[in-house]
């Protein structure tokens, strides 16, 4: 059992919290669940507040034992006459200088007891109060689930299932109430938005271009080669500034610096092979979430788009995303910091605008292709999920000894291979390769200062045994569904559904072609 | 409820932006109004913007320990230097709307589709 103790000091208004802070980050380092984590910041903020208040004095200690969190909070203080009186909820006896700060409300005691599993409050008049409670808790499920930012707009859907089929992942759902996804398996990637004709999924957030307010404009590489065979990534950079953005930047120095990076460490590894370079979000979700065993091959760098969003953070920068796993990178609160996000759609347009009517270099002239081979022969690079999820699968069973180095992308072709663009991923990619002008700036990958943590994925429960049963009943129920996996139900196999149907998530009526109870036994 | 992002809620609010924490881009789905600790304490969440009179550093150490986005003060009221250099330090965003409590919140309630209006 671990202990912790703070003094606590009365009427120091400002101070309150500042043990409850301490206590937080034992609990967050014990990867206690949020849900606890919660209750016993509540409590312990509370009573922390009533020695401020009241007391002369205190101390608050904590006892961290493998299940539970036990605190005591004692002062030399008034102590409380009438003990009933005190745990009546709008009771108080605060000062006006506490009330002012909006202390005081009658709230603390009842707040405690309400939030923890055992309470008890002793006090003596003259000489102080001691509190006590404790509050159960268990590991954080499986690690993080992470807020996704695919949008979903139930009224335009047409009930197509074409989203349902699509995820690689099998995240989707179609419910009667629109598309409906499992964020515990979505992965972030745009395989969905990419079927849906209806516009049904989409990116969340502001699509429209961003206000010129002198800050950095931010854009992928494939935004600049999306209008032909006459415009050269450098026009359109120019189209830009004609639209008012003085400071653009692309990521491929940072993309530069992370390939450099990777390899140097590559080279340098006696681990298992390969090592993962961490390149595309969306596919670092995947490994979270269905290769955990594989996470510690990736390399502990930030992704270009976290490097940029690093290095950048000191000026107003507003970043174009392609993608929902990019969107969630630059808005997540573990990772270097938000910025503005703009959807390119309407960027596009803009940029089309400035650029039909200019004076058009001939093709010729244009296309003058510069031998740019980025990739050295021990890399493998895997475009598109269906080959991703293959390679990783190969790299999980140590099939892959032969290879030092993976670079994965979960869109076709790259971030080029983004529905969100509108030229095709071969001839957009070929277009950059063609005109990129080899070498440029670099910039220096920037290590990870936070380990990358495993997602809750496809495990079922966190209770070995739980998990084992529920794998059983699943199996059960999928092998008497007809196994067409026609998706009628909503779910994209008679394996998925079986499995929603075992954890709740549906109902086995959903399945039009059901077998008969009778059937089932 | 709909999520915004911070932006588009100081847009909707027409608020001043006094701290801007790590972003605008962040974004909330709740909307709590009101003027007591204990209050702020429970309905607090990492998706909540808080609305109140109570400019104090007390206060934004509440948002930092439950992982408070944003705060928005009312009534153009501009808040200390204190106070504004504790939301900088803890990357907390700061706004201040132009009008009160009430206005706000039902400006916020038509941004974020419905409101939960809470005691102030």
């Amino acid at each position: 059992m671990t202990v912790a103790e703070w003094p606590l000091v009365g009427g120091v208004y400002d101070d309150v919290g500042r043990a409850t802070r301490a206590l937080k980050e034992h609990l967050k380092r014990l990867g206690v669940d949020v849900g606890a984590i919660r209750r016993a910041l509540i409590a312990a903020y509370e009573a922390e507040a009533n020695v401020v208040i009241h007391a002369r004095r205190g101390t608050m200690r904590c006892y961290f034992g493998p299940g539970q969190l036990d605190v005591e909070v004692e002062d030399e203080g008034p102590g409380i006459p009438d003990i009933d009186l005190a745990l009546r909820e709008g009771f108080s006896t605060a000062p006006l200088a506490a009330r002012e700060l909006g202390f005081g409300a009658g709230m603390g005691l009842p707040s405690i007891r309400r939030n923890s599993d055992r309470f008890s409050l002793q006090s003596t008049v003259g000489r102080g109060t001691r509190v006590a409670f404790s509050v159960r808790y268990r590991p954080q499920e499986g690690g993080v689930v992470v807020g996704h930012s695919v949008a979903v707009e139930a009224a335009r859907c047409q009930r197509c299932r074409r989203c349902v089929r699509a995820c690689p992942v099998q995240a989707v759902r179609l419910r009667d109430s629109g598309p409906s996804i499992l964020e515990h398996l979505c992965i972030d990637c745009a395989a969905c938005l990419a079927v849906c004709p209806t516009g049904a999924l989409g990116l969340r957030g502001r699509s429209d271009a961003p206000a010129v307010d002198g800050g950095t404009l931010v854009v992928p590489d494939a935004l600049l080669v999306q209008f032909g065979a006459a415009v050269r990534p450098a026009d359109a950079l120019a189209a830009l500034e004609r639209l008012g953005h003085r400071d653009v930047r692309t990521l491929e120095p940072w993309e530069r610096g992370l390939r450099a990076a990777a390899a140097e460490r590559a080279r340098a590894n006696s681990g298992p092979r390969p090592v993962i370079a961490p390149f595309c979000p969306a596919v670092l979700n995947l490994v979270a979430s269905r290769f955990p065993g594989l996470l510690a091959q990736v390399a502990p760098f930030l992704t270009p788009l976290e490097a940029a969003r690093r290095a950048l953070q000191t000026r107003p920068a507003a970043f174009v995303t392609l993608c929902p796993a990019q969107r969630s990178s630059l808005t997540s609160t573990t990772g270097p910091g938000a910025a503005e996000l703009v959807a390119p759609t309407s960027l596009l347009r803009e940029m089309l605008g400035v650029l039909v009517g200019r004076p058009r270099p001939t093709v010729d002239e244009a296309a003058s292709p510069v031998a740019a081979p980025t990739t050295a022969p021990a890399v493998l690079v895997a475009t598109g999920l269906r080959h991703v999820l293959r390679v990783l699968d190969e790299a999980e069973n140590g099939a892959l000894g032969d290879v030092l180095l993976l670079e994965l992308w979960a869109c076709d072709g790259g971030c080029f291979g983004s529905p969100l663009l509108r030229e095709d991923p071969a001839i957009a990619g070929h277009r950059a390769r063609t005109w990129s002008v080899g070498d440029g700036p670099v910039a220096p990958a920037e290590p990870l200062a936070v380990e990358r943590q495993v997602r809750r994925g496809v495990r079922l429960d966190p209770d070995l045994s739980r998990a084992v049963q529920l794998l059983g009943e699943i199996d059960r129920l999928a092998r008497a569904l007809p196994g067409r996996d026609c998706a009628d139900c909503g779910a994209p196999t008679c394996q998925a559904l079986a499995e929603d149907v075992v954890l709740g998530r549906a109902m086995l009526a959903a399945c039009p072609h059901r077998p008969v109870e009778e059937e089932l036994r | 409820m709909v999520a915004k992002s911070l932006s588009e809620v100081a847009e909707a609010l027409g608020a001043r932006v006094v701290t801007r924490g790590s972003g605008l881009a962040v974004e909330i789905d709740r909307v709590y109004a009101g003027d007591r600790i204990s209050d702020l304490l429970e309905r607090s969440s990492p998706r909540t913007l808080v609305v109140t009179n109570l400019a104090s550093r007390p206060l934004l150490r509440l948002a930092d320990l439950m992982d408070v986005p944003a705060i928005c003060f009312v009534d153009g009221k501009e808040p200390e230097a204190e106070v504004i250099a504790a939301a900088q330090a803890r990357g907390t965003v700061l706004l201040v709307s132009p009008v009160g409590v009430s206005e706000t919140c039902g400006r916020l309630s038509r941004l974020l589709g419905e409101g939960e209006g809470g005691r102030s």
